[in-house]
Parts: C-alpha cells; structure tokens; sequence
C-alpha cells in the first residue's frame, strides 16, 4: 500500500533529463546516479523488487542535498524530495537505521537538556583543536587525518541563548518565536537578535522553551519514527500554547511545519489537524517582520560607502521550496540600503545538506567553496542568510578559504541597525 | 558478460568501470522511460580510452553503447542486448573556438547550451537547438541529427558538423572531414557518421562551424480561425521572401492543452496559431517582420502581436512553451512521433490528423515546425487501457503510411533506434536497408558498436 503510493509519485517521471541542468551534485559526480531521474530509476527497481540490495539503494538515494533544485525545475512536477524522504525511510526499515543516529535523535535533539550538557561537553573538548580567528567569530580546525581534512567548527559557547534569557522572560505571547537547535546552542547571538528584532514589533512574544529538535535531521536520514517523535512533541506544544503566529529565523525548520509535517502525519492520522494548525501559523523571519511594519521605525539606512558589499544567500528551502527570496531582500534593502546588492550565484546551493555535510565532507566542502569564491569574486564581503545549516557551511567554508568574509543571518543586521537607531533593544 | 572482460575493463579504466547494480540501473534508460540493463558502464576521459575499450570489445564480443545524456526519444542509447554503457559525460571539454575561422573543436560530451554560451560570449552563434539543448549533448545530437525551431533558416546540426573524430566499430580512430567551409576529397564521411545513432562509430571530438550571432530578433504571434489560413500565411512568408528563424504551428488541439494549464488571452475564433521569429541585422529586421505581419493578415490572420524586447518576446513565447508541460495534464501516457511532410502538404496532414484522431477515439495533439513541415504528433493515451492502446498503434501505423504516401519522412529528428525500426524499410525501401546494412559491416563487422538499432534483425549485416 505504502509503496503503491510512493510508486504513483515515481511514475510521474518521464526521465526527460531536465534534472541534470540543476543538479548540486551533478557537477561532482558526473554521472547519471548523481541526479534525480537515476535515483527515481534505482527506486522504482527497489520497489518492483529488481534491485533487492537495500543498502545499495540506500547509499543512492542518500548521495543527494536534498537541496530541491530538481523538483522546482522539473516540467513534468516531480515531488523529487518527497521521493527521495520516503524511499530513504523504506530503505532503512529494512536496513535499520545506525543505533547511534537513534541515539542522536531520540536521545539528544529531542531533549533540550541533553542538548544542552552535548553542547558543554563538546565546548570543553574544542579546547584540544587549534583556533582560527575569522570574521563571523573563533573556529576551531580539525588537525589533519581526524575525520575530516580541513574541517573547522564555530567555538561553542558556555551558554545557549535561552539560557540567558530570565526566568520569568518572554514565556507566553501572541507572537512564539522558534529558535531551532542551532541559533540557541551553536550561535546564541542569532537567538538573540532573532528574538529582540520580532519584539520589536511591539507584539508580546514567548520564546518556545522546551523545544525539540524539529525533526527534520531525522526525517531526511530516513528516521520517520524519530522524526515523528520530534515533529509531533513540537506540534502538541505549540497547539497547547495556541500562538497567532509562529516565527522561524532558520527556513530548514520553517520547511519541516510548512510542508513536510503534512508527510509524515498523513490525512487522518490524530496530530494531522495539529499540524494543520501550525502550518498555517508559521512563517518566516523576514516575512514577521515585514507585516509586522518593524522595518517602517528604522531611520533610512546609511547611504554610502559600503555599496554592494553584503549579498543574501537564497537557501534552497527557504527561497526556492517556500519562495521566500523577496522578502528577505526587502528587510535587507530596507535595513542596510544600497550596502545590499545581489552577490553572484546567490542561489546556487551552499552544500551543506544536513546529513550530507557529515557523510560526504569532502564533496560538501567543494560545493561550498566554489559558491564562497564566486560571491567573494564579485566583491561580496559579507554573505547574509536565513538557515542555520547555511549559516554553519558557509562560516566553515570562510574559515577554510578567506577568514574576512563575515558570514550573518539577516537577523543580525536587523538587530545591529535596530540598537543602532538608538532604540533600547533590550529588556522591555 | 564474461568475467575476463570485465576485468580487462576494469585494468582500463580502473574507478571508471562500475558494475553495481545501482549504476547500471541509473544507465538503463533515455526518454523513451524504457529500461534495457546493461553488464558495466565506463565513463572514458580521452579518444585513446574509447579505442581501447572497442578493441577489448572486438576481442571478447561484447556490445558498447555510446550514450551522451540519455535524452533520446527512440531508444538509441538503450543497451537491448546488454553489454557496456560508454558514457561520454567525462569528455565535455570546449577544445577551442577559433573566432577567426569560425568554428569550435569540442569533445562530445559537452552539453549543447554550455557550447552555444560560449559562442554568444565571442558573438558568434551556434544555431542547432533541439529543445532538449540544455542538457542533451553534442555527441548525442550529432549521432541523432538533430534539430529544433531555427531550422528552417539555419539547419539542423548535420549543417554545421565540419569533421569529426570517431572510433569505428574495428576500433580504429578516423578522421573525417575538414576545419574549413568547403571540402570534396572523397566520399563525405563525415555525413555518413551524422545521424547514425552510434551504430558505426563513436564520436570522440568535433569540429562545428559557426555562424556571427544575428544583430536583432523581432518575435510575432498571430492567430488564425483555422489550420488552412495559417499554412497560406506559412506559404505567403516564403512568398515574401523572408527566411523566418522560427514558424511554429499550434493548432486548435495544442491550443486547448495550453488554455487549460496556463490561459493566453487568444482573439475570438482562433483555430491555429503560428509563432514567428526573425533575426538579422538591426534596420532589416524590423523591415522583415512587416512582411511577415502583411502576410499573415492578407491570409485572413485574426490579430496579430509582435514585441522585439526580451521581455516582451518571453511573453508571446509563453503559448508554445506552455505546450509540453500541458500535455502531462491531458493524460499519463503520449505517444510521441515527429513526422515531415512538404510545406505544401501540411494543411492536408493537420485534416488528416484530425480525422484520424475521431476515427480512432484517440486524442490527438499537433503542434510543430511549420517552417519545414515537421509535426510533432502526440497522441494522449491513459496506458492503462489495452483497447485505447491499440487503436493508438493502428493510429501511429497509418499516421507513418500517410506520411510517406505525401513524400515525407516518419522522423525529422528524433531518428530511428528501437522505436520506429519496424518502419524503416517502409520509408527507405528492401534496397535501402540493403544498402544501409552493408555499410554498417564494413565500420562495425562485428557488431560492436550499438546493436539492436535501427535494423529489426541484423543478420545480414555481420554476413
Ligand atoms: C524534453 C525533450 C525535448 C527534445 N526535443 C528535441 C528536439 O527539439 N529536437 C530533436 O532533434 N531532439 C529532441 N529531443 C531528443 C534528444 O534530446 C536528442 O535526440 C538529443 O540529440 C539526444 O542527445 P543525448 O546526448 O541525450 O543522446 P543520447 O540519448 O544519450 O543518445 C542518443 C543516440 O546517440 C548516440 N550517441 C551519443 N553519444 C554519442 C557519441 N559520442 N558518438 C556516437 N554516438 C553517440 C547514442 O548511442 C544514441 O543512439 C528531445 C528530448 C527531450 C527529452
Ligand atoms: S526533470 Fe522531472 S521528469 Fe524529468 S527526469 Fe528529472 S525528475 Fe524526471
Ligand atoms: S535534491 Fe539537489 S542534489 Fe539531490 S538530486 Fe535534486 S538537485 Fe541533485
């Protein structure tokens, strides 16, 4: 039954080969498997039974981003990345999937005091690794032969931003603000400026305290079960807590309650109405603060000196999947004027794909560079976002090829020119 | 395959040689959606690797089949009888574009779009544009002939293949043909080559003329109350005296799929469409594009539109690129021929056609290159129904009839490989095939290179 479902998706395939002209991957691999018409092939041969090897197929299906960019330029409307989700998840039932990815899912991200005490022991262990001081902040590099060559993380800090906030602080409101794993844990600052900017709009807000991860690691490493577990605890909460609006500052979570919870919980399953609730509530960060009018208080933004040095980077989900590429440039013209310019090759891929970057470094790490490279060759000396995956790759990336570019979440120039105003930023 | 071959292969071409399941599955298909498994598929990087791999191939019997995108509508890079995949994705290198001599050496696998980019870069043009351009390749269009809208003015890739480089089926490397606009020494090999859908040689780099990029293009739509109208506006153009670069007919059938998906406000009445392209020179252009506008209204033309920004252009092309993308709509399953009857015949084919569609109960959908009489005839099947199915394929056999019966041809571009082998000799003639058969033994007397294509039995060509 399940299959019959996934196969109807698949037959929309007419291996045209217009998927090839987009691919992320493709220009890596060079070969057929790379792209979305072979890895529909290899699972339409696991789903008639042709290819039994499940490993096999796993391994194809799992040499993808998932970044989106087949699906969008695809004319027949393939549903690649739901394909892709799926069969990922048929492959690892019977497979398995790795006990510590398990671990990792159930035990770790969905608990946030877990994931507080990983974040200190980890802080503790980067003291072993050498530094790298860069524009966006310290970086630690992996020595050579440890993992992976040239690998550089962000230093992790003593403190998540929601352990800085007060006891008492922004625990319920109209207006729920999503931080996402990484802006609390790895850049607190991000939290942070996501946080002050959305009050800003003069609306109430709470911060979502006790979230899980979202669930989205999980689900594209074919997990549904902990996907399900992650995805459906934030959904129980977030209805509980009933916000009018629920705001994401990094679009990969953004993605997981627009579009993929409509997966997993399929129509008639108990929490698809509670999913239902929180799609419609959900909504990007540069969109609040456009509706909000929390731009329309900023003074006109300097003009002058720093023409065209800072450039949005599209990431997939957020501009391509959701279409959200507009808004995010509107708050940044209206943020930082003409500083803001369209940077080369803003919508190609950064190359970090989750699960990607972890298994396929090397690969990930090209990817990644070459986007740096045609940015900072264009005269892009600072590359904002909007997703915290992005946000981690391209920081590496910067680290590993030019310590001066800054790499930013648009957030952070909102909050830089929101206290720049003179405005009080901080406690209400 | 035998183990000892694979193993020589594997010596060759080392990473390159991938035999797992998943690989051999991701090479099975092309556009036809059929699969055919190959035993291996290599991925060779130079000329020298391909002779290497043809003469293993000659040594321990097995098929090699080229295979450029795998974009192909007749099946031409299907492995029917097993054996490897030659892959050409790993030689896609620009040689050089000599801007004086005009022309462009390139290895097959370059991508169609990546070489017309970087002609347009020097202000030179290369003209074939197959719609698959984006992603089909060099190797696979010269192998396939293929061609697209500008035809009618500029040709279609056999125009602009200078000289090739290929491995024969024996495993020798020739070379044909020249780097200049004119040659006659001996027979044209490099003809022979064009359009042979990989069955007599390997194309291992081209030499591809071009042509200085035009000044200008003025784009116009024009509506029709009927298919008869528009083919006397198609005639009135030529009349005129204007080599439009593009004269694509939609007709009512293609139409409807549009409205439906994508509605383009149409005038009141409208039966046909044809969209028209001209290019050149700045001040010509514009001089050319009145003639056509007159001509189409003294054929009884509805309203016409015209734009020359790119803009403006984008938007009158809307129609027919709504087209392809609309035809998934109107059912699963198309049935996908490229017919070519004379100009002169094209509104007696398009009744034809309509005629047949009600005969048949069968959803017919035209739309095509009214430039040079090639129709693309699609009939909308839902693949589930075996009746429908049949009366489909009785449909395509008189369709074929017809077209030859008018003087035409049963594929302009798509070429022959599995899909439309049973109708070869009914266009080429028991002579033809004869004829076609003996050559194909003396490139590739072993029956290397391809096999399974074009020909329905190929025993009379290993002799
Ligand atoms: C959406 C779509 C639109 C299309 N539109 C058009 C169109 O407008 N006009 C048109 O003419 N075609 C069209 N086609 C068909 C197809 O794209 C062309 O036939 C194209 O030339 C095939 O190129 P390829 O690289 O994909 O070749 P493949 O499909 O890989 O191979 C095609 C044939 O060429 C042979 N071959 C490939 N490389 C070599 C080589 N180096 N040496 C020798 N033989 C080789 C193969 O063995 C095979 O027989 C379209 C296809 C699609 C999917
Ligand atoms: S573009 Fe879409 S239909 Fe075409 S091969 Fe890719 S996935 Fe299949
Ligand atoms: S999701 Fe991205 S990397 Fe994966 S097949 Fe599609 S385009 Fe390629």
């Amino acid at each position: 039954m399940k299959d019959e479902e996934l196969r109807r998706l698949t037959a929309l395939c007419a291996r045209c080969g217009t998927c090839r002209t987009v691919c992320t991957l493709y220009p890596e691999r060079k070969a057929e498997i790379a792209v979305a018409r072979g890895k529909v092939a290899v699972l339409d041969a696991a789903l008639t039974g042709e290819d039994e090897d499940a490993r096999g197929v796993q391994e194809a299906l799992t040499d993808c981003l998932l970044c989106g960019r087949c699906e969008r330029a695809c004319p027949n409307q393939v549903l690649v990345e739901e394909i892709l989700m799926k069969g990922r998840a048929d492959m690892a039932e019977k497979v398995g999937v790795p006990a510590w990815k398990t671990i990792l899912f159930q035990g770790v991200m969905r608990s946030p005091a877990v994931k507080g005490a990983a974040r200190r022991a980890a802080a503790a262990g980067q003291r072993l690794l050498t530094p790298v001081p860069t524009e966006s902040g310290l970086h630690y590099r992996f020595p050579a032969g440890f993992g992976t060559a040239g690998r550089t993380v962000p230093r992790l800090p003593a403190k998540g931003f929601l352990d800085t906030l007060g006891r008492g602080e922004a625990v319920s409101g109209e207006v729920m603000l999503f931080v996402g794993c990484v802006f609390d844990h790895v850049y607190p600052q991000v939290g942070r400026a996501a946080y002050e900017t959305v009050k800003a709009s003069g609306k109430p807000v709470a911060v979502f305290r006790d979230a899980p991860c979202c669930g989205l690691p999980a689900m594209v490493s074919g997990d549904r079960r902990s996907a399900m577990m992650c995805a459906g605890e934030n959904l129980r909460r977030i209805r509980e807590a009933a916000p009018r609006a629920v705001v994401f500052p990094c679009g990969s979570c953004l993605l997981m309650f627009r579009r993929n919870v409509f997966s997993l919980f399929p129509e008639g399953h108990p929490l698809r109405e509670d999913a239902s609730f929180v799609a419609e509530r959900s909504v990007d960060y540069a969109s609040f603060l456009l509706s909000e009018g929390v731009l329309d208080r900023l003074p006109d933004p300097p003009a002058g000196e720093k023409t065209g040095e800072i450039g949005y980077h599209d990431p997939c989900h957020l501009s391509g999947t959701l279409g959200r590429g507009p808004q995010a440039r509107e708050v940044l013209s209206r943020t930082v004027g003409p500083a803001f310019a369209e940077m080369e090759g803003a919508d190609l891929c950064c190359g970090y794909g989750g699960t990607f970057n972890a298994r396929e470094y090397p690969t990930s790490a090209r990817i990644g560079e070459r986007k740096i490279a045609l940015a900072a060759r264009g005269g892009t000396k600072v590359i904002s976002t909007a997703c915290s995956g992005c946000v981690l790759q391209m920081r590496d990336m910067a680290a590993r090829l030019d310590p001066s570019l800054r790499v930013v979440h648009i957030a952070e120039l909102v909050f830089q020119a929101i206290s720049g105003a003179g405005r009080s930023p901080g406690r209400r | 395959m035998d183990s000892n071959a694979l193993s020589s292969l594997g010596n060759l071409f080392g990473e390159r040689l991938r035999t797992s399941l998943e690989t051999r599955i991701a090479y099975s298909f092309d556009a036809t959606r059929k699969v055919h498994l190959p035993d291996a598929v290599v991925f060779p990087e130079t000329a020298g690797e391909v002779r290497d791999a043809v003469l293993l191939a000659n040594r321990h019997r097995f098929p090699i089949v080229p295979r450029g995108a795998g974009s192909g509508f007749s099946g031409g890079a299907l492995p029917v009888r097993g054996g490897v995949v030659l892959s050409t994705e790993r030689m896609d290198r620009i040689l050089s574009i000599d801007t004086e001599n005009l022309y462009a050496v390139v290895e097959p696998g370059v991508v169609t779009e990546t070489l017309k980019e970087e002609a347009r870069k020097r202000g030179l043009f290369y003209p074939p544009d197959p719609a698959s351009l984006k992603f089909s390749t060099i190797g696979g269009n010269i192998a396939e002939g293929s061609g697209g809208m500008c035809a009618v003015k500029y040709g279609v890739t056999r125009d602009y293949v200078l000289g090739l480089d290929a491995v024969l089926g024996t495993g020798e490397l020739v070379r044909t043909g020249v780097s200049t606009a004119k040659g006659v020494v001996g027979y044209d090999l490099t003809r022979m080559l064009v359009g042979s859908e990989g069955t007599l040689g390997i194309v291992t780099r081209a030499t591809l003329r071009l042509v200085p990029y035009p000044e200008a293009t003025v784009t116009l739509l024009a509506f029709f109350p009927g298919n008869r109208n528009a083919a006397a506006a198609v005639n009135g153009i030529v009349e005129a005296r204007v080599t439009p670069s593009a004269m694509e007919l939609m007709d009512r059938t293609a139409i409807d799929c549009v409205q439906a998906v994508t509605p383009v406000s149409l005038p009141e009445g409208t039966g046909s469409a044809l969209l028209l392209e001209v290019d050149g020179p700045g001040d010509a252009v514009g001089r050319e594009a009145g003639r056509v506008e007159e001509a189409c209204r003294s054929r009884g033309a509805l309203e016409v539109r015209r734009a020359s920004s790119v803009s403006g252009r984008e938007e009158l092309w809307k129609l027919r690129r709504s087209i392809s993308p609309g035809l998934l709509r109107i059912a699963p399953v198309k049935i996908n021929e490229d017919i070519v009857v004379p100009r002169s015949r094209l509104a007696d084919m398009l009744d034809f056609l309509s005629g047949l569609a009600d005969r048949k109960n069968v959803r017919i959908i035209n739309f095509g290159h009214a430039g040079d009489g090639n129709i693309h005839v699609n009939l909308m099947i839902s693949g589930v129904d075996a009746a429908e199915t049949a009366r489909a394929e009785e449909a395509v056999e008189e369709i074929f009839r017809t077209t030859v019966e008018m003087g035409g041809t049963i594929s302009g571009e798509h070429g022959v490989g599995i899909s439309k082998a049973p109708f070869l000799e009914m266009e080429v003639g028991p002579l033809g095939v004869s004829v076609m058969k003996r050559l194909k033994g003396c490139f590739d007397p072993n029956g290397i290179l391809n096999p399974g294509k074009i020909f329905l039995d190929e025993a009379a060509v290993r002799g």
